[in-house]
């Protein structure tokens, strides 16, 4: 048993520690590290520089693009990014669609897609859940109508991830009302989000940001050529894009930053003349989310050894998914409490336009409640924690 | 034993959500927040015809001689319907320094019964967190004239107040009434999350009115804050009560797998830890309430503290489940369970946090 990187490793992420110091642009890190108002272009800007690297795609296979990285050499990569403030790289294109594209496109959509996801140049979002379909996604009931060489879709997606920079979008739509299943009548269409009909409105989250949309479909049209793989196997593609979001599920690289940033804060804060840091009860909170990192730090990596060594980590995804989200939501939480009643005062203004002397209390405490309150996000996203459960109590007891 | 309110409570309460149901809807709350305003002149006065500025204030300053559990009562309800007028720090909290120094009493109170002067206190610095009792404010004498110097933070409802009370140091804790419009008073003014108004309140030699005694004010702040606190607390006890309303509504009506997510057994059993929840805080608000006057010091802090850290971290779960139960449209901002949260997390760190009362409470 060895728990430390191998010489290879340690040389690959110095490699990957030189490249983000000479290519990661200061305001992009700046914007990630500090109020963390990512732009749109920033997020392109940096999708191009790794691209010119061949480093946007690491996973895909290589001949598409990857980089023929091990998981271990992912999730190295991922940490660092973090570490440095690098942006994530978005997943609707690179991890959601690209792979199955890859796999279930035909030649003439990967020609045409898998180019501008490469270089980041088409911005994807994800249209699958709606209204009614949250956790039950396969009762979605956006529809789509074969006519000659198009199809006419209607209906409405929801919680749609920036789509409001997006020039595409892929989408689960209902082909088949009459399918045995309802897993049966689904299909996988995709659609440049200029095409008439198409309406995107907001959706402001409680913490007062917009990240989230709705998007509205009227009468569409939709050329046939953009369906993906055959009609009415959009469920199985869909359940192999969600099994891609295996690596990177629980979130080591973020939680491990946000950890530091707490305890700087928390070295900051004064408790009774002294930093809140070696207050014993602060102290002690502190340690038991470290502790609990450590350990998922560990799980995450065992369970990466065993997808290089080609084996089948079973229900361990969806554990990961279920404590990353609780231990990432714990370190948002004790941010908030670290800043006190500075948590308090609402400057969404911050998140937006960067902040000046006006500020109230440090950067951190301004935004340390919006984050807490955003980042409940992460246990209902993805399938909720609840359906996580479901999915390993069904491979362990059956049921 | 008797834990029901009192018929002239119940009449309170109903008079109040009568009132608060026709002429301050979720969308006006909304429509207010949009607007970034957090006291509305009409919304304030409509509150004072109620009685329910008088109604914790003595007879003889033109109030009602209510107890703590008719503050009790109104503040429930104005969590409830997510009321950002600053009631408990001029109506709770600034009206007993007023009548407990008694320096200017005879003229200040009757104003606060009648809502005509809206005061704001300010005990809390940056870098002291929940103590209120420490204070780099500084008061100093020249002439029979305080000047003071310093910086409170987060004062709610100070973005509004005709008047200010600040603690500060003149030989031990203080005392001042403060003109908002003095020289060398400076506010700055905020909303906090859920749209309550507050203010840091910069003072730079501004002239001061000392109330009671210089350096003897100790046990008054003390005692102000936890009856603060205590308001506070039965202000998320009403904030509890609505978010547990709005989730077991969803989990009755919303359906996923073809039947209401509530007959799912994770999900009824977590809304059950909830309800479980909202007795004990019921419970243990009552108690402070009651005990928030107790001219026993150490009775009335350990009440206090007890309940200030119970509803403080159950809240926290409380907003938590009912997101999670909910699911992404409990993340939104149109719906109303966000608000309640923020209201929750506001209370929960305004007059001391779960943390500072668990540690009191502790000590005691």
């Amino acid at each position: 048993m060895e728990l430390q990187l191998t010489t290879e490793q340690t040389a690959f992420r110095d490699e990957v520690r030189s490249f983000l110091k000479e290519k990661l642009p200061d305001d992009i890190r700046d914007a990630s590290k500090g109020a963390g108002h990512l732009t749109a272009e920033m997020f392109t800007r940096w999708h191009g520089i790794l691209a010119e690297k061949g480093w946007s795609v690491p996973l895909w296979p290589e001949k598409h693009g990857g980089t023929g990285w091990s998981p271990v050499e992912y999730a190295i990569f991922d940490e660092e990014c973090h570490s440095f403030g690098a942006p994530k790289v978005l997943p609707f294109s690179v991890s959601m669609l690209g792979p199955v594209l890859i796999a279930f496109g035909n030649d003439h959509l990967k020609e045409k897609f898998l180019p501008g996801i490469i270089d980041g140049s088409d911005w994807w979002c994800q249209g699958f859940s709606e209204p009614g379909s949250g956790s039950d996604l396969a009762s979605l009931k956006t529809s789509a109508v074969r006519e000659g060489d198009h199809y006419i879709v209607n209906g409405q997606k929801t919680w749609t991830t920036l789509g409001q920079h997006a020039d595409w979008i892929f989408c689960l739509v209902r082909t088949d009302t009459n399918a045995p299943k309802p897993q049966m009548g689904i299909s996988f269409i995709l659609m440049p989000m200029d095409l008439p009909g198409i309406e995107v409105r907001p959706i402001i989250t409680l913490d007062g940001s917009h990240e989230v949309n709705e998007v509205f479909f009227d009468n569409v049209k939709v050329p046939a050529e953009y369906l993906v793989g055959e009609e009415n196997k959009g469920w199985t593609y869909a359940k192999f894009l969600l099994q891609n979001e295996r690596i990177g599920i629980a979130g080591i690289g973020g939680s491990k930053e946000q950890l530091y940033g707490l305890k700087r804060l928390a070295a900051a804060e004064k408790k009774n003349g002294k930093p809140l840091i070696e207050d014993q009860n602060f102290k002690t909170k502190l340690a038991e989310v470290e502790i609990e990192l450590r350990a998922l730090d560990i799980t995450n990596k065992r369970m990466l050894v065993e997808t290089e060594r080609g084996m089948d980590p079973g229900p361990v995804s969806s554990m990961l998914k279920i404590r990353g989200s609780e231990v990432a939501q714990r370190l948002y939480e004790l941010k908030m409490e670290a800043s006190g009643l500075y948590a308090l005062p609402f400057q969404p203004e911050l998140e937006t336009e960067g902040w000046n002397d006006e500020m109230i209390g440090s950067l951190e405490n301004a935004i340390s409640a919006p984050r807490y309150l955003n980042t409940r996000k992460i246990s209902i996203f993805g399938g909720s924690n609840e359906i996580q459960r479901g999915i390993i109590s069904k491979m362990v007891l059956g049921f | 034993m008797n834990f029901d309110f009192s018929e002239e409570q119940k009449m309170l309460v109903q008079s109040l959500e009568r009132s608060l149901a026709k002429s301050y809807t979720f969308e006006d709350y909304r429509s207010q927040i949009a607007d970034k305003v957090s006291h509305v002149p009409e919304n304030w006065n409509q509150l004072a015809e109620l009685g329910v500025m008088a109604m914790p204030l003595p007879e003889a300053a033109g109030g009602f001689d209510g107890n703590n559990v008719d503050v009790m009562a109104v503040c429930t309800e104005l969590g409830r319907r997510l009321v950002t007028e600053p009631y408990v720090s001029s109506a709770v909290v600034s009206a007993y320094i007023v009548e407990a120094t008694s320096t200017v009493s005879e003229e200040l109170l009757p104003q606060i019964a009648t809502g005509e002067v809206q005061i704001a206190a300010g005990f809390y610095e940056p870098g002291e967190r929940h103590d209120a009792l420490a204070s780099n404010t500084k008061a100093t004498e020249a002439g029979g004239i305080w000047k003071l110097s310093g910086r409170k933070c987060v004062v709610m409802g100070a973005d509004s107040a005709d008047k200010l009370i600040v603690s500060a140091d003149a030989g031990g804790p203080s005392l001042f009434l403060v003109d908002p419009k003095a020289n060398g008073v400076s506010l700055r003014s905020y909303q906090l999350l859920d749209g309550r108004g507050a203010a840091d309140i910069i003072l730079e030699g501004a002239e001061g009115t000392l109330l009671g005694e210089a350096g003897g004010a100790a046990d008054i702040i003390e005692a102000a804050v936890d009856r603060g606190a205590a308001a506070l607390t039965a202000d998320t006890l009403g904030a509890m009560q609505e978010s547990s309303t709005l989730t077991q509504e969803y989990l009755r009506t919303r359906t996923q797998f073809g039947r209401p997510i509530g007959s799912f057994q994770v999900l009824a059993h977590r809304m059950v830890d909830l309800l479980v929840e909202l007795e004990q805080v019921k419970s243990i608000a009552m108690e402070a309430a009651v005990e928030a006057r107790n001219e026993d010091a150490e009775t009335r802090k350990k009440s206090v503290s007890a309940a200030k850290a119970k509803v403080g971290a159950a809240s926290r779960t409380f907003g938590q489940e009912c997101i999670q139960m909910h699911g992404g449209i409990g993340m939104t901002d149109e719906y109303a369970l966000g608000a309640y949260v923020k209201r929750m997390i506001v209370n929960e760190t305004v007059y001391g946090d779960t943390d500072y009362h668990l540690n009191r409470f502790a000590d005691l």
